[in-house]
């Protein structure tokens, strides 16, 4: 109905020639359009999972810092379940809802270990661990703990330890430090040591003292070299054809014949103290009979005493047997 | 004669805010009735089908082709910037959300909306105030037909469905290009590659995606043809009402990316 002489045609995106079959090709663009809709529509449904069975899992927790809605729950890296609500029990601890579906409800078990990590770049990540494949399957709606880790807490720790390691740093690298101070002493040390008594200057400190210890050094080579030709004569004295070993051995030998004699010397001995002890025996048997003996002759030496005795008494010229007082 | 033109010049400043906000008025106005024209079976009547096919053939058709490629370029080129700076920073598990995140949520359906207004409907709304002008709609009305019907509406839609239409193929080309720049030709990354389109597409995130497209493609087609079928600001020429559509139409557009940028990510 439109003019077609009318400004309108140089304006618009319109053909100048009339198109063929249009109801054809707009009903062939429409349907196009439909399935693009319905194909975008169905991978979207499909990609949120809305095709497949799941099971839920409730993970317990004090923390939900981190834990969004559609955050995925991951099993040796592989997601296996979505975060599907996060709410706040009437314990005060927080529930976070997980929809896994029921193909990879498989990996989960009644001991498996949840855990949620905190990272420093990627936010938070709720894992899953099973150790043991062989327990029983995790039930749907199943309540498990999660274990908190926290990259970002210990930042703060980390952070106060680095300041106190920088400001010691800061202390030993000041200009009246015990660094720079000991810094000046290496080099004050090495500069000796590219002197003309190098290390054995640095080490007793003056000139003259490396100078000594030189001197010192020479007399001690001197005095080894002595030692060393008194230990050659030692050795030819000892050890030569006429050392003093060769002696040795021969008076070894010498003393060896002497201990055989000897030996044989105390063998006569011993035979004769055997002959002695026999000869000792006779003589305790004879003097059990001098103990008679004995007796009779101090018997007869009292009659004799006592017999001298009465002759003196009687003897005129006896000897004056008075004491005479003073 | 200088007091009357101050008086002139008054009263020109005064009531700038209030035929400016006169204009938007008559856009939501004209808009509704479109919307409620569009939703009613009594409007389609057969010079009304027979225009609406042809605009929506003739509208959509011909850009459809330079369009894909152009958005295919555009995210292969996207997708290998994206990837090699991830990979470069050591975030490489983070290029594939980025790149549907900032393609498909964001980048494509804009391109789409100011690829159709260019393409079509600012034309469009050209040539409704040149009709205007040029008395076509008074010779339509003595013919017994109505304007709107005839004319404006079949626009409006053919408007709306080429940035549909638009939207919804570069999503889906830009989606396998980004699959490709990121994967290779290999088919071992399907299944990450749909977990991660549908953690991204949240249910939340596709409303929104949705809004926006449908937003988009109303602003893209109502405000030019309003522009164009009313003396909203100006003088009534056509360069005029081309300007005015497409400042008012690049507002819109930039007021509804800033939204769905607020409610995705805040």
């Amino acid at each position: 109905m439109e003019d077609p002489n009318s400004p309108v045609q140089s304006s618009e995106p319109t053909p100048r020639r009339p198109v063929q079959n249009l109801e054809r090709k707009a009903a062939m663009l429409l349907v196009f359009t439909a399935l693009l809709v319905a194909g975008a529509v169905l991978y979207l449904l499909f990609a949120r999972g809305a095709f497949e069975p799941k099971q839920t899992l409730v993970l317990l927790t004090d923390n939900s810092e981190g834990v969004v809605v559609g955050m995925d729950m991951t099993f040796s890296g592989f997601p296996i379940g979505r975060v599907r609500r996060v709410e706040l029990a009437e314990t005060g601890n927080v529930r976070i809802i997980i929809d896994v579906p029921t193909k990879d409800a498989r990996w989960l078990r009644t001991t498996s270990v949840f855990t949620l990590v905190k990272g420093l770049v990627g936010g938070t990540s709720i894992r899953a661990f099973s150790g043991m494949l062989t327990d029983p399957p995790l039930p749907d709606g199943a309540e498990m703990p999660v274990l908190n880790g926290d990259a970002t807490a210990e930042m703060q720790r980390v952070l106060s330890t680095a300041r106190d390691v920088l400001e010691n740093i800061s202390v030993l690298t000041a200009k009246e430090g015990d660094l720079h101070a000991t810094l000046a002493n290496v080099r004050e040390l090495t500069e000796k040591l590219k002197g003309p008594r190098g290390l054995a200057g640095a080490a007793l400190g003056s000139e003259a003292d490396a100078q000594k210890l030189v001197t010192a050094i020479e007399r001690a080579n001197s005095v080894l070299a002595r030692i060393d030709s008194i230990a050659a004569k030692t050795d030819a004295q000892v050890f030569g054809p006429d050392g003093m070993m060769k002696d040795a051995r021969a008076s070894v030998q010498q003393l060896n014949q002497m201990l055989g004699e000897a030996r044989a010397s105390l063998k006569k001995v011993d035979a004769v103290l055997t002959d002695a002890q026999g000869i000792s025996s006779n003589v305790r048997d004879a003097t059990v009979d001098l103990g008679a003996l004995r007796a009779d002759v101090d018997a007869n030496l009292h009659k004799i005493e006592g017999m001298i005795n009465e002759l003196n008494r009687k003897w005129p010229f006896a000897r004056d047997t008075e004491v005479k007082l003073p | 004669m200088m007091t009357s033109i101050s008086w002139q010049s008054v009263s020109h400043a005064g009531s700038a805010p209030l035929r400016w906000l006169a204009g938007w008025w008559r856009i939501l106005f004209f808009g509704a009735s479109l919307l409620v024209l569009a939703g009613s079976p009594s409007s389609y009547g057969r010079e009304t089908r027979q225009a609406l096919l042809r605009h929506i053939y003739v509208d959509t058709a011909p850009i459809l082709l330079w369009f894909t490629t152009l958005s295919a370029l555009l995210t292969l080129i996207i997708t290998r910037i994206v990837v090699v700076t991830a990979i470069s920073y050591g975030l490489s598990r983070f290029a594939l959300e980025m790149v549907i995140r900032v393609l498909v949520l964001e980048l494509i359906p804009l391109t789409a909306a100011l690829f159709v207004a260019l393409r079509c409907t600012i034309p469009n709304g050209a040539a409704l105030a040149e009709m205007r002008r040029s008395g076509y709609f008074e010779q339509l009305q003595r013919a017994g037909q109505d304007p709107i019907l005839t004319a404006v509406l079949p626009r409006a839609l053919a408007g709306i469905y080429a940035t549909v239409t638009l939207a919804a193929l570069s999503c889906v080309v830009a989606l396998v290009i980004a699959y490709f720049g990121v994967y290779g030709f290999s088919v071992a990354g399907i299944t990450s590659y749909t977990h991660v389109f549908g953690r991204v597409f949240s249910p939340a995130v596709s409303l929104i995606f949705l809004l926006k497209t449908a937003f988009f493609s109303l602003a893209v087609s109502v405000i030019p043809m309003a522009s164009g079928l009313y003396d909203i600001e100006g003088d009534g020429s056509r360069e005029s009402a081309a300007l005015q559509g497409l400042v008012r139409m690049f507002a819109v557009l930039l007021v509804l990316e800033i939204v769905s940028l607020a409610g995705n990510y805040y």
